[in-house]
């Protein structure tokens, strides 16, 4: 006979975007979605604990099926292929101002980068990290950018609120605002003596960043 | 002497690298000297950032010009402390305007550290979610009434720019002959003239009405006219120019057939 768990199983296997509990709820008729969660769970423990290549994380607000990260390099093998092309500095930076603006416009974005993101904004629309949200009410009326659910899948996120808590909120800047930032952490890619004494200066204004996993 | 050449190609791999703007190289350059943003020493800093300016490659001309604005803002706050406002301030103390740009620009580097350690973070996430491998396209029949939520205006309008572009692909290009010259015209118009009295304008500027080929044409007849070559005259607004030799001396056409010009004129009007 087939119990709920097995089909919870199938629509996540079988569906490309991530099913949310209140979908797999109507689907299987149940009472709440609270127990759609619990069977959710009961599912990824079942796979955890048999060892399986298949993994169920919750991206997007809603779950996937998807494989381990250790079976990644035969997968990769199978493709015949590189790894996945993955996002410039430039364009990581550029979402990170529109993650945690939300909406951001292009002169805001520009104006804390320091330089034209044009074409990293047209290069983040055709991927589908952002989306168009309206114009701003400012000269110009520039569009606003948003994140959409696509870019909160491609970085493994459940919502907006598991971006890593930012020290109030990221200004614009235009006036000077006091803004005395934590010290910084896990700061990517550098380890010369020099930067690592440098991030551990108080004025160097960190973000209070803890990456996570 | 092959060997050493690769050993030796291989071990001069330079990493330069790369900022991606100048607050990026700004950064780095206070990071690397232990500099305390709070008061940024605008003295050193602008040398630093002038000298590594030459190393920096530009990807297009407006990265390169963002990085020659921080530059001239950099000479600016430069130039404004060798001129000391007070003789007995201590060295290094900016005027009013002076010290309000050099906050400001301490506060965009805090900021913008910020959003590049924000930037690794999801960099971070980014590489190990790319190893989680699931489906991106449905197994499923595509639902009946298709979902809106991710789609704009950007979308729409990468689809119309596409499909013009496959339009204009597709299209036939129409590939102008070589248009001919005004005197190579006139010359032709001559030697029509020497066989015939009187030539119609649209015989010699071709039936197709390609505008440059008529555009020639007239030029050729004005010049002609001009010349006293040729005579030309158009009965009614719009209508057909009929050329006229205008030489009396053309012995060869306007004598012997002297009957017949004025019924082969009115025969084409």
């Amino acid at each position: 006979m087939t119990e709920p768990i097995d089909v919870v199983e199938a629509l996540l296997f079988a569906s490309e975007a991530p099913v949310e509990a209140e979908r797999i709820q109507e689907v299987l008729d149940l009472p709440s979605a609270g127990e759609a969660r619990e069977l959710v769970r009961v599912l990824g423990e079942r796979l955890d604990g048999q060892g399986r290549a298949l993994q169920i994380i919750e991206v997007g607000g809603g779950f996937r099926l998807v494989t381990r990260p250790e079976v990644a390099p035969w997968l990769v093998k199978l493709a015949r292929s590189r790894t996945r092309s993955r996002l410039s500095r430039s364009s990581l930076e550029t979402l990170a101002i529109i993650a945690y603006r939300q909406p951001a416009s292009r002169p805001d974005i520009d104006a804390v980068r320091g330089v034209n993101s044009e074409a990293v904004l047209d290069n983040l629309l055709d991927r589908r990290m952002v989306r168009i949200a309206g114009r701003k009410d400012s000269p110009g009326r520039p569009f606003l950018y948003e994140t959409t659910r696509d870019f909160l899948v491609a970085f493994g996120l459940r919502d907006l609120a598991d971006l890593p808590k930012a020290e109030g909120d990221l200004v614009i800047p235009e006036p000077p605002v006091d803004a005395a930032g934590a010290a910084g952490s896990g700061e990517g890619g550098e380890s010369s003596p020099a930067t690592d004494a440098a991030q551990q200066d108080p004025g160097s204004g960190g973000a209070g960043v803890t990456p996570r996993g | 002497m092959t060997a050493e050449t690769e050993t030796e190609a291989q071990g001069l791999t330079v990493r330069v690298e790369s900022f991606v703007g100048p607050l990026d190289l700004l950064l780095h350059l206070c990071r690397t000297s232990e500099v305390d943003l709070a008061n940024l020493p605008i003295r050193t800093i602008t040398e630093q950032y002038l000298a590594h300016l030459e190393s920096v490659q530009f990807q297009d001309l407006d990265t390169a010009g963002a990085f020659m604005v921080m530059a001239a803002t950099l000479i600016y706050l430069k130039s404004k402390l060798l001129l000391p406002i007070d003789p007995e301030a201590p060295p290094d103390t900016l005027d009013e305007e002076g010290e309000l740009l050099r906050q400001e620009l301490a506060e965009r580097l805090r900021e913008y550290a910020r959003v590049k350690e924000l930037g690794a973070w999801l960099g971070e996430r980014e590489a190990e979610q790319a190893l989680l491998y699931g489906r991106t396209v449905g197994e499923l029949p595509p639902p009946e009434d298709v979902p809106l939520e991710d789609l704009s205006v950007h979308l729409l309008h990468r689809a119309i720019t596409r499909l013009i572009e496959e339009q204009r692909r597709q299209a036939p290009r129409q590939i102008e002959p070589n248009p001919l010259s005004v005197l190579e015209r006139m010359g032709e118009v001559i030697e029509l003239l020497r066989h015939t009295w009187s030539i119609l304008f649209s015989s010699v500027a071709g039936q197709e009405r390609i505008r440059a080929e008529w555009i020639v044409t007239l030029l050729a007849l004005l010049e002609l006219v001009r010349l006293g070559q040729a005579r030309a005259h158009q009965a009614e607004l719009f209508g057909e120019i009929v050329i006229e030799s205008a030489s009396a001396t053309d012995t060869a056409s306007a004598v012997p057939r002297s009957d017949d010009p004025t019924l082969g004129e009115t025969a084409h009007d």
